[in-house]
This record gives C-alpha cells, sequence and structure tokens, in this order.
C-alpha cells in the first residue's frame, strides 16, 4: 500500500511528545495498522512515533476486563470489575491516578466525576522530575519556547540529554549554528548523552551535580546566584553565553539524577529572561505542560501524597510502579492499554485507550493549545479514563455531574519560587545514571512494544568511560549484572570515552531500569552500583 | 532512459544524532526489511544508507540478475528473482547491504517463505518518489534533525556544501559544513 492510497491520507499528530510530528495511519492489513510520513515530510518522525500505529492494533493489547483470583486472570465483564473495585474500597477514599498526557478533556471529566464523588481523588500522574522543571520554569516567568521560536536564539544552554528526549529540538540548533559557526551551545550532563557529542563548550558534570553546575556557568555569565565560580568548564560556558542577545535555554529533566529539577528549572529561567530568551522544556509525555498548570484548577493531589495515603488505588492508562521503579504500594485495579508494572500488582485490570485514541485538544509546549484529532477509534469495547471513573461512580450511586464542554484555559501556571537546592548528593564511585533513549519513551513500556525497539536493541547497554572499565577488569562488549540494592539487570559494556570517570550510564529502555534507582517520592538520585562479572 | 541517478540520500555529518529514526521508519514501512543499518565511526554512530553508486558492484556480483538499474538510475532488486545468497552484501565496498537474510536479527525476522530469505536493497522508496516528484524517501522525511536530505549532488557548490568520498564508487555519500 502506498502513501497515495485514498481515504486514509489525512494527516495527524504524534502524541508521544510535545513535538507532534504530522503522521499518517495506514492500514497494513486486516486490522493491522502502521505509522506513515506524510509524502513530502521534513519535519520528522522518532522511533517512537514510528511504531505508534502498531500499537494501535498490537495484538498484545488488553482487550477485556480480567479479574486476580489466587494469583490467575481471568476474564470478567466490567459490572464484575467494577463491583470488586468497589468492594475493595468498602467505605474508603478511592484515589485515581490519571494519566497526565491525556487530553485536556478527560482531565477535566475525570476531575468533574471526582468533584461530585467525596470519597475520589485525583491525581494527575507525569514524571515528577518533568514535573518539577516545568514548576521551576514557571516561577521564574520566563517564556515557554517552541522550536520555531528556538530558532530565532543566538546562543543555547541545554540541560540533560535533550536531543534524545526531543530530536526535533537539535533542528533549530543546527541550523543556527550552520548560520554562525561560532555560536554557543553549552550542555550539562553528567551521562554525557548524544546531545554532549554536539557541545561547542561542554561543560563536566559530576553524577547528581546539574544543580551545582548550573549555578557555576550563570554565575559566570553574570547571573546572581551562589556558586564558588572555580569551575574551569562551566566559568568559560558562561562568559561564552554572557554575550548572547537572545539565549534559548532546552532542558529535558531526567530520572534519577537530580532531587534540585525545580531549582534548575527556575535558574534556567531567570537566567533566559536575563539574556532576553526563554526555555523549552522537553518533557517525556505530551501534555505534561497542562498536567503541571491544571492540576492546582482541578483539585489533584500531587503524586508523593496520592501514593502515601491509604486509600484504594485504581491507576487510568499510566504506569505509576513502573515509572517510579517501585513495587508498592498496591493498586487495586488498573486500566492500560498494555500490560506494565501496575497492571501486573492489580487485583482488577481494565483495557483503556491510548491518549492518541482520545481526540480532544491537548498543549504543546510552547505553542499555546492546539487541538489534536483522534489517530484511530480504540477497539471495540475500550473504554476512555472518564468512563472507567463514570461506571465505578454510578455503580457507587453518584449522580452524572456537569462536565464541561470546552477544554479549560491553561492560563498562568501558579508556582512559587523554589527555596535553597538540596545539598548535592554523596555518591560513591561508580555511580548509576540513567540515560534517554530517542526510541522509548519514558520507562519504555509502552513504547517497547514496537517491532523496531523489540529488534534493535534487545540486549540493555552500560557505557563506562575507559578508566572505570580497566579498574572494573570489564572488557568492551562484555556482559555483566548490575545491582543496586535489590535490583539487578544483566547488560552489555560498552566504553564511552566522553564519560567522565566515576559514572556509568544505562539506557532508560524499560521499567526494569527504573528499579535500580526507586523513589516512592520525591526525585530518584544516583546511586552506587555494584558490577558483578 | 538516461540511467543516471538525479538525487541521492546525504547524510550532513554535523547533524546526526543517533536517534535511528531513518532506520525505524524504513522499518515500519517495510514489512520488516529493513536497509537503513548503522556503524560505529570512532565515537559517532553513522547511518549506513544506499548510495546508488555509479558504477554498482552489487549489480555485477548478483549471480541471478535480482539487482537491476532502472531507467531513472535506482539500483532495485527484483523481489522473485533474489535467491538470498548475499552476493551482493559481500560485494558493497561499503557494507551497506545487510549479511543477513531480510536485514534484521533473528528474532524478528519474517516469518514469510519469501521476504524471510531475502537480501534487502534501498530503491529510494519507489513508492513514495515516483508517485510524487516532491516526496522523499522516508529516511529523509523522518530525520528530525535535517542531516539526511534528498539532494541533486550537483548543486552541491551553489548549496555551499563540501562533498566527501569523491574518490570512492559510491561519490560524495556525505557532506559538511
Amino acid at each position: 500500500m502506498t502513501v497515495t492510497n485514498a481515504q486514509q491520507t489525512e494527516t495527524k499528530r504524534c502524541t508521544l511528545c510535545p513535538a507532534g510530528c504530522e503522521l499518517i495511519v495506514l492500514e497494513d492489513g486486516p486490522d493491522n495498522w502502521r505509522t506513515e510520513l506524510p509524502a513530502q515530510n521534513v519535519g520528522g518522525l522518532c522511533p517512537r512515533g514510528a511504531i505508534l500505529g502498531q500499537l494501535l492494533a498490537h495484538r498484545k493489547r488488553l482487550t477485556f476486563p480480567a479479574q486476580r483470583a489466587n494469583g490467575t486472570l481471568g476474564e470478567v465483564d466490567l459490572d464484575g470489575a467494577v463491583k470488586t473495585i468497589l468492594a475493595a474500597a468498602g467505605d474508603g477514599a478511592i484515589t485515581f491516578f490519571l494519566d497526565g498526557n491525556v487530553p485536556v478533556e478527560e482531565m477535566t471529566a475525570v476531575s468533574a466525576w471526582c468533584g461530585a464523588w467525596d470519597r475520589a481523588t485525583l491525581c494527575l500522574v507525569i514524571e515528577p522530575s518533568d514535573e518539577a522543571v516545568l514548576s521551576g520554569v514557571a516561577a521564574s516567568g520566563a517564556a515557554m519556547l517552541s522550536n520555531a521560536d528556538l530558532a530565532g536564539c543566538d546562543g543555547f544552554l541545554i540541560v540533560g540529554d535533550a536531543f534524545s528526549a526531543n530530536p526535533t529540538c537539535a533542528r533549530p540548533v543546527f541550523d543556527r549554528r550552520a548560520e554562525e559557526a561560532r555560536t554557543p551551545i553549552v550542555v550539562i550532563d553528567s551521562a554525557a548523552g548524544r546531545t554532549t557529542k554536539f557541545a561547542s563548550l561542554p561543560v563536566t558534570t559530576p553524577a547528581g551535580m546539574e544543580y551545582q553546575v548550573l549555578a557555576e556557568v550563570a554565575k559566570a555569565a553574570g547571573v546572581e546566584v551562589a556558586a564558588t565560580g572555580k569551575a574551569a568548564t562551566a566559568v568559560a560556558a558562561g562568559k561564552a553565553l554572557a554575550g548572547c542577545r537572545r539565549l534559548g535555554v532546552i532542558l529535558s529533566a531526567e530520572y534519577g539524577r537530580s532531587a534540585a529539577w525545580k531549582q534548575i528549572g527556575f535558574l534556567a529561567g531567570t537566567m533566559a529572561k536575563q539574556f532576553g530568551g526563554g526555555v523549552a522544556v522537553e518533557t517525556t509525555g505530551a501534555n505534561a505542560l497542562a498536567a503541571v498548570g491544571l492540576a492546582g484548577k482541578l483539585g489533584a493531589i500531587s503524586l508523593a501524597e496520592a501514593l502515601s495515603g491509604d486509600s484504594t488505588r485504581v491507576a487510568l492508562g499510566c504506569d505509576v510502579l513502573g515509572m517510579l521503579g517501585i513495587s508498592e504500594p498496591k493498586f487495586a485495579a488498573a486500566a492500560a492499554a498494555f500490560a506494565n508494572r501496575t497492571t501486573e500488582s492489580a487485583d482488577v485490570i481494565l483495557p483503556v485507550a491510548l491518549s492518541g485514541e482520545i481526540g480532544g485538544s491537548t498543549w504543546f509546549v510552547g505553542k499555546g493549545m492546539v487541538s489534536v484529532p483522534a489517530l484511530l477509534a480504540p477497539p471495540a469495547g475500550t473504554l476512555v479514563p472518564s468512563d472507567v471513573v463514570a461506571a465505578l461512580a454510578k455503580s457507587a450511586g453518584i449522580a452524572e455531574p456537569t462536565i464541561p464542554t470546552a477544554a479549560k484555559e491553561l492560563g498562568a501556571i501558579e508556582a512559587e519560587a523554589p527555596g535553597e537546592a538540596p545539598a548535592a548528593p554523596e555518591v560513591g564511585a561508580p555511580a548509576l545514571l540513567i540515560g534517554r533513549e530517542a526510541m522509548h519513551s519514558g520507562c519504555g513500556d509502552l513504547t517497547g512494544y514496537g517491532s523496531w525497539q523489540q529488534g534493535d536493541r534487545p540486549q540493555s547497554v552500560l557505557r563506562i568511560s575507559p578508566a572505570d572499565m580497566t579498574d572494573a577488569g570489564l572488557k568492551n562488549e562484555a556482559i555483566v549484572r548490575i545491582q543496586t540494592g535489590d535490583a539487578s539487570v544483566e547488560v552489555k559494556v560498552q566504553v564511552s570515552p566522553e564519560l567522565t570517570p566515576g559514572a556509568v550510564v544505562i539506557s532508560d529502555g524499560a521499567a526494569a531500569v527504573r528499579a535500580l534507582l526507586p523513589s516512592a517520592a520525591g526525585a530518584a538520585l544516583p546511586q552506587k552500583v555494584t558490577l558483578i562479572s | 532512459m538516461s540511467n543516471v541517478i538525479e538525487k541521492r540520500v546525504l547524510t550532513n555529518l554535523d547533524r546526526c544524532i543517533e536517534c535511528r529514526s531513518c532506520a525505524a521508519a524504513c522499518h515500519v514501512s517495510h514489512a520488516g526489511m529493513p536497509v537503513v543499518r548503522f556503524a560505529m565511526s570512532g565515537v559517532a554512530l553513522l547511518p549506513l544508507i544506499c548510495r546508488q553508486c555509479k558504477a554498482a558492484s552489487c549489480v555485477d556480483a548478483c549471480p541471478v540478475e535480482a539487482m537491476v538499474r532502472d531507467e531513472n538510475g535506482v539500483v532495485h532488486r527484483r523481489l522473485f528473482r533474489c535467491i538470498g545468497c548475499g552476493s551482493c552484501a559481500r560485494a558493497c565496498p561499503f557494507g551497506v547491504l545487510p549479511n543477513e537474510t531480510a536485514g534484521v536479527p533473528d528474532q524478528v525476522r519474517s516469518t514469510d517463505r519469501i521476504s524471510g530469505h531475502q537480501i534487502p536493497k534501498c530503491d529510494l522508496c519507489a513508492d513514495r518518489t515516483e508517485c510524487d516528484p516532491e516526496a522523499v524517501p522516508r529516511c529523509v522525511a523522518s530525520c528530525p534533525t535535517g542531516a539526511l536530505s534528498f539532494e541533486d549532488e550537483h548543486q552541491a557548490e551553489e548549496l555551499g556544501i563540501t562533498m566527501m568520498g569523491g574518490r570512492t564508487t559510491g561519490e560524495h555519500p556525505f557532506k559538511r559544513r
């Protein structure tokens, strides 16, 4: 089948990250779909978007409600599943963990049901580091930039491996560099990811020290901030940025890297404002900005608060346990499109639509409100998250509330300036870091179902500096087991000369990786890791 | 029938961020027979995309004339002629053609009796480019950074591009600022 085949060539948008790349969903056989690029596309579609079409009718999609009894899952009908969940809740509270990357209409609908049901509470789930950095940037008052806005910048400060988080943000940086070869590109990334290779001024960053290094750069650039001003690479980078008239800051909040993402967002935003620019935050999910902006307006509680309470927990479209690398607390029910760590622990499992199957409005970073049509209708009998909440509420005798038909405006995000940054963690060497992969979204359990992801890199890779590899007595491409606490993963060693000694990096490819740096509440931090040959 | 290729896929080494979008787009749309491969060159992971050589070794090496050059100068593999012997892969001086039949590891190889035992070959996404003169191959369309482009190499001077690899059979597969 060619892309010129009629009727099905309506251009849509990928819903896996804020880039919103254009794509077409094509039928590639009976109930078999694939993602295609528009014929004259030059906008890109990363490996995540390439497999989005496959996910829509994947043979491993959850298609019917199931209930666990004596450790075995058995099919039940929706009514039976609803009764089991309500029976588990008794007269106690229920907390709904809604994926924060669904369209805004879904957020407002679930919020309306939770408002009408006094036992129900809403929590919008996004990556904790994304939430912190977005709050910090909002508190600084810096403008949010889109890729088009970045093209007009004359210098770039990049924190984290932003090019892997959202490959499209690299194009405006390269376009600017092609125009002016001396454009400063400063990269702060302790894992020395792919973005570091393109830095004109890479800054030496020890594990967990992102904020401290950013402060050194900011001070050298002339921003008022507490720092020693002695780190040579940071001082050189700061002086180079001091001459910018429009500074583009690109932030990618990395999991398990720092406890100071809010302070990083605030300081980076302050710096961008001082130099006439703005900030682009390359979040993991497509609608994280809306989730942060609307959480307060919708009465949502924080993830840490939701996890620490003793309410009955219901996950709606998100993999809370996989995302945080934890196995507790237990979830009474989990609604998901594919099996994940949270559905594995839940007693009741419900099929739910993917974000791309829910039409509505959404927000992309720096672009305001954008309407995104559904890629395809969800499989027959598959509910959207608000339908799950409605079914539970109605069964509990709650009358249907008035659900707003228009999406809530995002408006200005209300956030307070963060306090002093926490001290940098003292991590013994080698410190384990988790690095981004362009082919995976977040903890990777969703995109891990794509045929490309399964075939291209079945073995996780551990990047290690040549000095550390020699000290540990390892050889390039050797298979080792790495362990932190009770969790361990088998990986292939890959020597990485650009990596600072003292840190080893594993790709963020599956929830099993996050179990190496678990965090039930707050930020996960680098840990000393044991390498077992 | 000019038999001279007008446009090639060029790789700008200054822009490739190793995201492998090109390979993923190729994999998904070619029914499990991807033709974009990668190789480490120092610390850079570079895409290996068929250079559509003027003197194509793969055409000469094919014992069953499965590899042919069409009227547009593009080297194609004829589906029902290929016997998966791998002669073309060994003959390719750039290692672009995969040694594995179907171009993929065993665990994801097509179980189809035909496509699972053939050597994949880039045809510059003929299903797109033959229908629409403005269309570009999928690897180029998917490239988020502009590292891959579909250009007439004879316009390199006008575009301010320094071509590299002029002494090789493929002629100018890469470009730099």
